[in-house]
């Protein structure tokens, strides 16, 4: 699964520590996920979709690229 | 979902070089009690090293503010336990009936220790039966 979470991080200046603490993961699994190396749970997918003020769509895209 | 505090005492880093560090000293106290020939203080080494790092590991998320643990971890754990089982069995199921077939017809013996290991797979695979049956109900 696709997602655009580096850059909404980034822009909001905020390190992968910061966001994992935001969210209440670890830094490891931000990074597993900005790696496209672990889809989240539904639980933290919302987490993540409330902390940036969107969608869960707007974060990950199901489509994956050939 | 908890919320987390960076500046708690007890980080993720120190919480698993705690863990496996006591856990280490445990093995180690137990083989050198092996070696040494003191093999009371090394099981009571052992013992004492397996609890605290067992209750630290098990106690610790559940009382610490930080995140510790969290859902990437029980997926990584699920995806191990799989393989381990889907190895432990593929391999089980292609050798050990060959095994059983080639000691009735005498061409290897069964010795003691093989006996032993393939008594205790097979003890493993009822438990997790017994697991998988516990954590099904709950889903």
């Amino acid at each position: 699964m696709q997602n655009d979470l580096t850059t909404r991080r980034e822009d909001e200046g905020l390190s992968q520590g910061a966001l994992a603490d935001a969210v209440g993961v670890t830094r490891q699994t931000i990074n597993a996920i900005e790696r496209d190396r672990y889809d989240p749970s539904l639980e933290l997918a919302f987490e993540l979709a409330a902390h940036f003020d969107c969608s869960i769509e707007d974060i990950f895209d199901p489509e994956q690229d050939e | 979902m908890t919320a987390t505090n960076t500046n708690a005492t007890l980080t993720r880093r120190r919480y698993r070089g705690l863990v496996y560090g006591i856990g280490g000293l445990a093995v180690l106290g137990l083989l050198a009690g092996f070696v040494l020939d003191r093999h009371f203080a090394g099981t009571l080494v052992y013992l004492l090293g397996a609890w605290i790092a067992g209750g630290i590991a098990v106690l610790a998320p559940i009382w610490i503010e930080a995140t510790l643990q969290d859902e990437r971890d029980w997926e990584l754990h699920n995806r191990a336990s799989g393989i381990l089982v889907g190895i432990t069995m593929v391999l089980g199921l292609s050798i050990l009936p060959a095994l059983y077939v080639l000691a009735a017809g005498n061409y290897i013996e069964i010795t003691g220790a093989v006996s032993g290991v393939i008594l205790t797979l097979s003890a493993l695979f009822l438990l997790y039966g017994v697991c998988f049956g516990l954590a099904k109900r709950r889903i």
